[in-house]
């Protein structure tokens, strides 16, 4: 996934292209670069970060239209010449791309048969020089990157500048693209952010989709037809694009929870009847008849998925999982008209997940999406789709919606459960009344944050790092682990806590600090003996405790409190988990927003 | 414009409301002190605000971000040390390179204030602060005037040595010189006070004063919240702060603010005075009256709440009653007597069912079991008081501060992490030490030291 932006206006694009890349860092970051339009095209690129690029770029520029590109390389490495925009020999034509060529290979031979040369190792390259052969002075550049488009295969989204012709065209199959619609130009972009502090007016361009974006507006034709498509207001505000005092935008993103949360469930829970509402069509039939629910997911989104899954087997009383999407297939002789496949996505984008969800749509599952992001493409291949409402998350790493998605898939639970008849009232009242007491909750553990990165100070030389949980307090311990791993690649590894013993307590020292759940809903007693067990080794222990363990500062090194909060305890242990991830990767002067070798949304499978 | 906001201090005297939040944090009318200032700022004709932080400044950061939901360019310094008004001023030097406007963040002031500030420094290129009338002057920085030139100023002087009744209100004009003068100014060491340097300043170089006689409202101590919130209620009630979800037999006032994702469950009634944060739940039958409530509280049925302020995440179980009524308060060394104060709870406590909660204050993380009875006297943190305790009303002498004071409605106090056990009964004027353990059915008076643990002799 990289990020592309494109701008056609009465602005300096220069500038704006600049800040909107910079919005779009998150997206990939090894290598960047601008194509200033008008007349003849100037071509900016650079390996590296940002800063790299925004060092060789002019002082000003007139041209007031341009695209840009911010890259996570999939095919050739980070280089200067990889790096987007690429261009013909001629340079009048710059393309800057999103997604993967699958037939550049075929493509590329048959180029340079004919005469074309290369100057990179991307699939991406192919594009410009298609486009220079298809045009003359009477073709349409639209109908031009419309032919060019029919004979790639693979998923992508692209934009093209020529010189001398008026505006940027685009298209895409497969990967995100948004047009804004600000009062000075016209904005195409990967993701809103890119241009959301000039307008908050946007419209999503359909698969096969050929935009032609122009200083007032946009045409769309879809099949050579002119069509139109909605313009909607989003609602987040270029704030996200800001750490508001933070040094990191994970950071801010931990602190946000209790807000994030607070959104996840207003308007949604009756505590006192023990309802929720989350406007689902799902009908009481085919509820009463489910057999399964599968929950698709990958990374954090997964391990997400896998809480729900434990607390959907209690309270809705149905056989559920939590499959790793890349891994899923729909088979083993399931009925898909009593499955309900739902995808976890934080940004409706993760190209694994949506595969698994096409797979399981054609098998004939009915579907359901747990996301953040409006508009996004999941959002437009399920039956329903569930909104976590955590705002835009910056940081790489998953923390605020890892949260608010085990918040929401806990109302889900709750709502389903009831519809089927197999949560009480009281039991749905109390897993409610724990849902609204997640903000406070999460609140006081950000309030003893200076524990934790006193505690990170004290280990932050571990060899490995070791997360162990039951039950509820498993996924957390996977997810605990994933996240040190991520920001501040630290060897990490999360286990349920009884499998410890079956081979992993070999690589367990004095030099490994282990991580524990030792909370309700996490067998919290059984999980103490595995503790014991990494201590009679000599691993320092610190563990995440509620009134579950008593007295926990007796058992383990470092006692971190989690307040009463009953099936949710453990979700708020994982903020400490969060903190000391933080801390220790801080400590260690990582990048942590854009951890190497990561992207934000993963849109390539 | 430009404008430096002053907000890293810790607000001891709010205490436990400031414990886990700066005191600019605190709502009022169900919106931070700080949020008055910078909509005072923005109407003002503010630009950019830079603001300086310190103490619990995530909750700064998160409410304020940078600043767009205000059409306001924020911007954050950190005081890392708390080391007086001129040091927290001094962080923001090197966001300034004009003149500017520099304010507490934790007075709330009308935006005309901020503008004739400006305004007279404009017009004269003069530093110039801004005067207002008080009734108890000695309590602030009194300043002395000639005409509009000030020629004294003094922080909290003895009542009987106070030359003037115009107190600084802590909003001022400034050129970029001021970060020097902080800089030399003579001080005691680790504290450097903004009206140390300008007392100096003053000695050769004009400081003008503007006269203002519009809203200034500081919340000093935990009941001026009520009165101040009481006050501002009025102006802010608009529409659109309908509840999420209100039962229709539930009353709720029109002078009364109801924060986001609210239910107000049946027969609840809440009347006049009342603010209530985010995410907070009203039971079936509860009824609230003059009272700050902060989010994620949950109110349970039957509860009765008036003239207090609920601090966060806090609950507070069936049919219990936090009451109000005139008191006379204990609070940091000081005693204030006659004060209309239901009682303060601080955030995260948990009040059990049937309970009685009587003018007293009882800080964060506390447990107050079922049917307790606590009345006039002060709960500590992480304390557990058991059910059925009972720490009895009543009037004594005590000594505060080196101070005696006779006839003191106090019933006793018991602090941090305390462990009460069930049916324990103080008598009044008990003072419970730190981590002390009470066994269950105790009656205990007098002073216990702390760490002792009391058991039936």
């Amino acid at each position: 996934m990289c990020g592309i932006i494109g701008y056609v206006g009465r602005e300096d694009a220069l500038p704006i292209l600049r800040d909107g890349l910079s919005n779009l860092e998150y997206r990939g970051y090894d290598s960047a670069g601008i194509a200033l339009g008008g007349g003849k095209l100037d071509v900016y690129k650079r390996e590296g970060e940002l800063s790299a690029l925004t060092e060789i770029l002019p002082e000003r520029s007139t041209a007031t239209t341009g695209i840009g590109h911010t890259r996570w390389s999939t095919h050739g490495e980070p280089t200067d010449e990889n790096a987007h925009p690429h261009t013909d020999e001629s340079g009048d034509v710059a393309v800057v791309h999103n997604g993967i060529i699958e037939n550049y290979d075929t493509l590329r031979t048959e180029l340079e048969a004919r005469g074309h040369e290369f100057t990179s190792d991307t699939d991406t390259e192919v594009v410009p020089h298609l486009v220079e052969e298809e045009l003359g002075p009477d073709r349409d550049l639209v109908d031009v990157v419309s032919d060019v488009s029919d004979r790639l295969t693979g998923n992508f989204a692209f934009a093209v500048v020529v010189a001398g012709r008026d505006g940027i065209v685009a298209t895409r199959r497969g990967n995100p693209l948004v047009l804004g619609f600000a009062d000075h130009g016209t904005f195409l972009a990967s993701d809103v952010p890119a241009f959301v502090e000039h307008t908050r007016r946007v419209s999503y361009p359909q698969e096969g989709d050929v935009i032609h974006l122009t200083e007032e507006g946009a045409t769309v034709y879809a099949d050579g037809e002119v069509v139109s498509r909605d313009i909607s207001e989003v609602e987040w505000d270029a704030e996200a694009a800001e750490k508001g005092g933070y040094e990191h935008y994970m950071h801010k993103e931990i602190h946000e929870q209790p807000r994030a949360l607070r959104q996840a469930i207003s308007g949604r829970v009756d505590e006192m009847k023990g309802e929720v509402d989350l406007d689902l069509d799902l009908p009481d039939e085919y509820l009463n008849s489910l057999e399964e629910v599968q929950f698709v997911a990958c990374g954090t989104s997964y391990h997400a998925g896998r809480y729900a899954a434990k607390l959907f087997e209690e309270y809705a009383d149905v056989r559920a999982s939590a499959e790793v999407a890349s891994e899923y297939e729909f088979d083993g002789g399931r009925d898909p008209w009593r499955t309900l496949v739902v995808a976890v996505t934080q940004s409706g984008e993760t190209a694994d997940t949506l595969s698994a969800l096409r797979r399981a749509k054609r098998a004939g599952a009915r579907t359901l999406a747990v996301t953040n992001t409006l508009g996004s493409t999941v959002t437009r291949e399920v039956d329903d789709t569930v909104f976590i409402r955590a705002g835009p998350e910056i940081g790489v790493a998953a923390t605020k919606t890892f949260c608010s998605q085990v918040a929401t898939l806990t109302l889900v639970a709750v709502a389903v459960g009831r519809r089927r008849g197999t949560i009480s009232t009281t039991e749905a009242q109390t897993l409610l009344s724990d849902v609204r007491g997640l903000p406070g909750a999460v609140q006081q553990v950000l309030d003893r944050e200076e524990q934790v990165r006193l505690a990170a100070e004290e280990y932050v030389d571990g060899d490995a790092f070791f997360f162990i949980g039951r039950r509820l307090g498993a996924p957390v311990a996977l997810e605990g682990a994933l996240k040190l791993k991520e920001i501040s690649y630290d060897h990490a590894e999360g286990f349920p806590a009884g499998e410890l013993k079956h081979g992993p307590l070999a690589l367990v020292t004095p030099e490994t600090p282990v991580l524990a759940v030792l909370t309700e809903g996490a067998k919290a007693t059984e999980t103490l003996n595995n503790v014991k067990e990494v201590e009679s080794r000599g691993a320092p222990v610190l563990g995440g405790a509620s009134d579950a363990v008593p007295d926990a500062e007796k058992f383990v090194d470092e006692a971190f409190v989690v307040p009463a909060l009953g099936e949710l305890e453990p979700l708020v242990a994982n903020v400490y988990f969060q903190l000391f991830s933080y801390h220790v990767a801080n400590l260690k002067g990582r990048s942590i927003d854009k951890p190497r070798n990561l992207a934000k949304s993963v849109t390539v499978e | 414009m430009k404008a430096v906001v002053l907000a890293a201090g810790k607000g001891r005297r709010l205490w436990p409301l400031t414990e886990n939040r700066p005191k600019p944090m605190i709502p009022v009318a169900n919106r931070p002190i700080l949020e008055h200032v910078v909509d005072a700022l923005e109407t003002a004709g503010v630009e950019e605000v830079v603001l300086v932080v310190g103490s619990n400044r995530e909750r700064i950061q998160n409410h304020f971000r940078d600043g767009q939901e205000w059409d306001l360019d924020i911007s954050y310094v950190i005081q890392t040390q708390q080391l007086g008004t001129g040091h927290a001023l001094l962080q923001a030097e090197s966001r300034i390179g004009d003149s500017f406007v520099a304010l507490n963040g934790d007075r709330i002031i009308d935006a005309t204030l901020i503008e004739r500030v400006w305004e007279r420094h404009r017009e004269t290129d003069d530093p110039v602060l801004s005067v207002t009338r008080v009734e108890e002057p000695s309590r602030y920085g009194v300043v002395e005037l000639d005409g509009e030139t000030v020629v004294d100023l003094e922080e909290k002087p003895l009542p009987q040595l106070t030359r003037s009744d115009y107190i600084n209100t802590g909003v001022y004009a400034f050129d970029p010189d001021i970060f020097a003068a902080i800089r030399g100014t003579e001080n005691e060491p680790g504290e450097q006070a903004l009206t140390d340097t300008l007392s100096q300043y003053i000695e050769d170089r004009r400081l003008r004063a503007v006269k203002y006689r519009g809203m200034w409202l500081d919340v000093s101590e935990p009941w001026d919240l009520l009165e101040v919130n009481d006050s501002l209620i009025a102006d802010e009630a608009p529409a659109g702060t309908d509840p999420a979800s209100v039962d229709d037999s539930a009353v709720v006032a029109e002078a009364a603010i109801v924060g986001e994702g609210v239910t107000v469950h049946p027969q609840a009634a809440v009347l006049r005075g009342v603010t209530l944060g985010d995410n907070v739940s009203i039971g079936p039958g509860v009824l609230l009256e003059n009272a700050v409530i902060l989010s994620d509280v949950t109110l349970k049925n039957g509860a009765v709440v008036t003239d207090c302020i609920v601090g966060a995440n806090t609950t507070i179980g069936p049919n219990t009653t936090v009451e109000g009524g005139e008191t006379d308060v204990v609070l940091d060394d000081t005693v204030y007597r006659d004060v209309t104060f239901g009682g303060m709870l601080g955030d995260n406590v948990d009040v059990g069912a049937n309970a009685v909660v009587a003018n007293a204050v009882v800080l964060s993380d506390s447990t107050i079991g079922d049917g307790a009875v606590v009345r006039d006297c002060v709960i500590g943190e992480n304390v557990r008081l058991g059910p059925n305790a009972t720490v009895e009303g009543g009037v004594t002498d005590i000594v505060v501060d080196g101070e005696l004071h006779e006839d003191v409605r106090l019933g006793g106090v018991v602090g941090d992490n305390g462990a009460v056990g069930g049916g324990v009964t103080f008598s009044p004027g008990t003072v419970l030490g730190n981590h002390a353990v009470v066994e269950s059915g105790c009656r205990v008076s007098g002073h216990i030291e702390d760490d002792a643990v009391v058991r039936r002799g």
